[in-house]
């Protein structure tokens, strides 16, 4: 039998291309009479517009086009964002843009663009702008739909009575910049009235709606194709950049390319929320939990991008990691006059799990309890959270519920908890010996739930070749996390031939069905599916095809490594070439869509990180010795490329931990560290030693078990190597990052 | 007009740059990749620039242009730079060499080769300044320990951080490397 592909570590699919050089990522991309776009940007952190002059910069030699936002149309790209605005919102927000021979000459044309502004007040703190009289950024005022959103299950002030301890702390997290290495980019051309842009995209048919939506012209006349991308962590499609593009090139009858500096990437490009979590925990003494209140202030900057679900997803700790009846949780998304906050990788888990595990660290301490036992008794199982189920029978189940009474399709978070500890040695590495230097060393856990896979409807076309090769059609985009390989190797694990065999063809809207984008963990699982049963289909019609040409029964045959066999003798009959080649009017081809999800069990996954870390007492520096991830996704379809998703998402979020944050001045709403020399991300020499293990329940309805993996390894860094470092000096930090001069400034507080 | 005003020749050039009104420029010689290059380039261009938009070696990325991120590094008469750093005007006579110049016909540089086996990028865009880093890396210290091998690609960012991998990539090309000039072949 062909040997399985599902578990097999296949090439990376793309992966070629990158290391010759040979991948085109936009800014890589000629078009003969391509010109080159620049945008000209706010000083202020909230004004109004009320003039615009530029007839110097049109006049200037070399400038094709200047576009304000009073000679374009008034398109919408969000509800609360437009192509161009007459009100600027943030230092950096788009006021105009530019379009000439080069890059020099664009920059020379934007410092003749003369504007008048009308100052108004503005507000950086989202403290601040909550306030009655706080500057209104926007029409229906700061506080995103004028109340937060509350999420409830039993009834908290109940569950409180009963506590015999109550434990409450506030905890805080910065902006930071995900600074994905290849700044945004796009580059537009009109033939006639039709469209053609190329992005930096997570999801080609999302942006072609967006931009058909903004420009007012039918979606038949826009294309969008997503070239190999530098990725992005979950926000290159939020911002108007290719819609600018694609106005100067229509104003200038020319391509028009744009590329962000690394600058214009840290300050209009997104970062993840800053948020102010309150979290209140009641417990009995013997260590079971009976009500947890959390409560999370969350920035969004100027616009809203996808501010609400981040507020929502800040939440879901809080509502459903730990078993307990009575929970609560209460978001409220702030807008300020600071650059927007979008998308990044796990979007607002990452917040809300610090301060969970940072309190659930501490009350285990304080009770006496060890820590890894205290989450062994009260993680969630796969029986779900107590309580009645409210989503009526014959509905989807939500991947992110609040009520009880629904159990886990899996749950191997026990598995990651034990394998994990046992990988870390956890038992041993508590029981340090007395540190009398400078350097302490201290152990922590993390754990954490996240949706498990179930996205939009996703589609996927087969198709058969005459070569024997299988055509595979998706309008998804593999955004550097491998969805390239990995779907491949789903369908072509079912049609039983090489993974190389099955060609993927992806990102392009003129090419592919409609699809949404890569995010939420959702591509795995969604796409796999529908991949999956595109497949089967594929594989009946190639039987049925083949026994009517070869006269067997169509239950003899099977298919092995590229060929149609007798199953009972293992004989081959003919090659997948040989059919497609026989009949070539026959369309040997499947298309399949699915809508994700179950109505009888929440499709979650988990997971346990464990760190252990060297906290130097006279510099403030934290060095990670040792780091252990334990995953709960289900089946893993492709190890080394999965291995390398979890390395990768802890790496970066040490970052969230320790040295990142983006900066802005409240005197004047500047970003003070735009750049990768002051927005400390991790280089290489951070890196630590991280061992990762997966649980390997195999969930029955991800496809071949498979669940959501992504993103979840960016939720158990900070509450990992935050414990850690209470262990290490028994200093509680709530405010991340826990940068060196924060770190020595409470150790001097303690002595 | 304010260009009249710089220097004395100021001329039309259509390059795939775009039409630039170049009122500095000069002639330089440049091997890139073993192949001897006459240019024209303008004194404000980086050789980052030269190589992007004049040779269409699209390789080398543009990642800060502030030499702070490592993704334009080529070596320059062998030693690693950022190409974003470095004037064009300044590498007249000089050497340099691409990711570009790792591919054979007969197949992947062993370097390239590891990286692939080994899963050694994620997105790609840090992927070619990390194999120039490499490479000069492996000429100088053909046997690296873990921290030699951190020094060097400390300047080397990737946000994807894929570092796992990419340290175990080095280290098998290392050994390849090794055992291939035990074997009597070579590579460049």
């Amino acid at each position: 039998m062909s040997s399985s592909k599902i578990g097999k570590s296949e090439i990376r699919r793309d992966l070629y291309d990158k290391l010759t050089g040979q991948s085109k990522y936009v800014a890589d991309i000629k078009l003969p009479d391509m010109i080159f776009g620049k945008i000209l940007r706010s000083p202020h952190p909230h004004a109004q517009i009320t003039k615009i002059d530029v007839s110097e910069a049109k006049k200037f030699p070399g400038v094709h086009a200047v576009i304000t936002p009073f000679d374009i149309p008034d398109g919408k790209i969000a509800p609360d964002l437009a192509i161009l605005d007459k009100t600027v919102r943030f230092v950096g927000d788009e006021v105009a843009a530019v379009a000439a021979d080069n890059e020099y000459i664009a920059q020379k044309a934007l410092s003749l663009i003369n504007v008048k502004y009308k100052i108004l007040p503005f507000v950086t703190n989202m403290n601040d702008a909550l306030l009655p009289k706080a500057p209104k950024i926007h029409e229906d005022g700061n506080l995103v739909g004028g109340k937060p959103i509350t999420l409830e299950r039993g009834n908290v002030e109940e569950g409180f009575g009963k506590a015999d301890q109550i434990f409450e702390e506030t905890f805080s997290t910065p902006a930071h910049s995900g600074s994905a290495l290849e700044p945004r980019a796009a580059l537009a051309s009109w033939e006639n009235t039709s469209l053609t842009v190329w992005k930096s995209s997570r999801g080609v048919h999302v942006d072609r709606f967006n931009i058909s939506n903004a420009l007012k012209i039918p979606l038949s006349e826009v294309r969008v194709i997503g070239p190999t991308m530098g990725a992005g962590y979950g926000n290159k499609d939020e911002t108007p950049l290719s819609i600018i593009c694609a106005l100067l090139a229509h104003r200038a009858q020319k391509p028009v390319r744009i590329e962000l500096t690394r600058e214009e990437e840290f300050i209009a490009g997104r970062k993840r929320h800053a948020t102010e979590t309150t979290i209140k925990v009641g417990v009995k003494n013997d260590g079971s939990i009976t009500a947890i209140h959390a409560s999370t202030l969350m920035d969004t900057g100027a616009y809203l991008s996808s501010g609400p679900g981040v507020v929502r997803r800040s939440g879901q700790g809080a509502l459903y990691l730990y078993r307990c009846a009575n929970v609560r949780y209460d978001g409220y998304l702030i807008y300020t006059n600071q650059p927007t906050a979008g998308s990044y990788r796990a979007l607002g888990a990452p917040q809300g799990h610090f301060a969970l595990e940072s309190i659930m660290d501490d009350i285990s301490k304080n009770l006496s309890i060890d820590p890894l036992e205290f989450r062994l008794k009260n993680h969630v199982g796969i029986e779900g959270q107590p309580g009645e189920r409210i989503t009526p029978n014959n509905m989807i189940i939500d991947t992110q519920p609040v009520e009880g009474g629904l159990p886990f399709s899996s749950n191997g978070l026990h598995e990651c908890l034990i394998k994990g500890a046992t990988a870390f040695g956890w038992e041993q590495r508590r029981q340090k010996s007395e540190d009398s230097g400078p350097i302490r060393r201290g152990v922590g856990i993390g754990m954490f739930i996240y949706r498990g896979g179930p996205g939009s409807k996703s589609t996927v076309a087969l198709k058969l070749k005459s070569d024997g090769t299988i055509q595979l059609i998706s309008g998804i985009m593999d955004v550097g996390e491998g969805s390239s390989t990995v779907i491949p190797q789903i369908a072509a694990e079912v049609l039983g031939i090489p993974t190389e065999h099955v060609i993927p063809i992806l990102g392009d809207t003129k090419l592919t069905p409609e699809a949404p984008i890569t995010a939420g963990s959702s591509v795995t699982f969604s796409t796999g599916l529908a991949a999956q049963k595109a497949a089967s289909d594929l594989k009946s019609k190639i039987l049925d095809s083949a026994a009517y040409i070869s006269d067997h029964e169509v239950e003899s045959l099977d298919l092995n490594d590229g060929s149609i066999i007798n199953k009972y003798n293992n004989l081959h009959i003919m090659s997948l070439g040989e059919l497609a080649k026989s009949d070539p009017l026959k369309n040997l081809s499947a298309k399949a869509s699915v809508i994700p999800g179950s109505k009888d069990a929440i499709i979650n996954s988990f997971g346990a990180h464990f760190a252990e870390v060297e906290v130097d007492t006279y510099t403030g520096q934290v060095k990670i010795l040792k780091y252990v991830a334990a995953h709960d996704s289900g089946k893993i379809l492709n190890p080394t490329l999965a291995i390398n998703q979890v390395e990768g998402g802890i790496s970066q979020m040490i970052g969230f931990a320790l040295t990142e944050e983006i900066l802005t001045d409240p005197l004047s709403g500047i970003t003070l560290n735009a750049n990768y020399l002051e927005h400390k991300s991790p280089t290489i020499q951070e890196y630590p030693p991280i061992q990762v293990i997966f649980s390997n329940v195999v969930d029955p309805i991800g496809p071949f078990g498979a669940k959501a993996l992504g993103e979840l390894p960016s939720i158990g860094v900070a509450p990992a190597i935050m414990n850690a470092i209470s262990d290490a000096i028994n200093i509680r930090f709530t405010d991340l990052p826990a940068t060196p001069d924060k770190i020595i400034d409470a150790l001097n507080k303690n002595c | 007009m304010l260009w009249d005003k710089l220097g004395s020749r100021t001329l039309y050039k259509h390059t795939r740059y775009g039409v630039c009104k170049l009122s500095y420029h000069s002639t330089i010689s440049l091997n890139i990749n073993g192949q001897p290059n006459i240019l024209e380039v303008d004194h404000r261009w980086t050789l980052l620039d030269v190589l992007r938009d004049l040779l269409d070696l699209t390789g080398a990325k543009k990642g800060c242009n502030q030499g702070e991120c490592g993704a334009c590094t080529i070596l320059l008469d062998g030693k690693a730079v950022n190409s974003c750093q470095v004037l064009a005007i300044q590498t007249n006579n000089k050497k340099v060499t691409t990711v570009e110049s790792m591919n054979h016909s007969h197949g992947l540089h062993p370097i390239q080769q590891a990286f692939l086996e080994n899963d050694g990028a994620q997105c790609g865009f840090c992927t070619p300044g990390i194999l120039m880093s490499v490479k000069a890396l492996l000429n100088e210290n053909p046997d690296p320990g873990i921290d030699q091998i951190k020094e060097k690609l400390s300047g080397n960012l990737c946000r994807c951080n894929a570092y796992g991998r990419i340290i175990e990539s080095v280290q098998i090309a290392a050994q390849m490397m090794k055992s291939f000039s035990e074997h009597g072949k070579t590579h460049e």
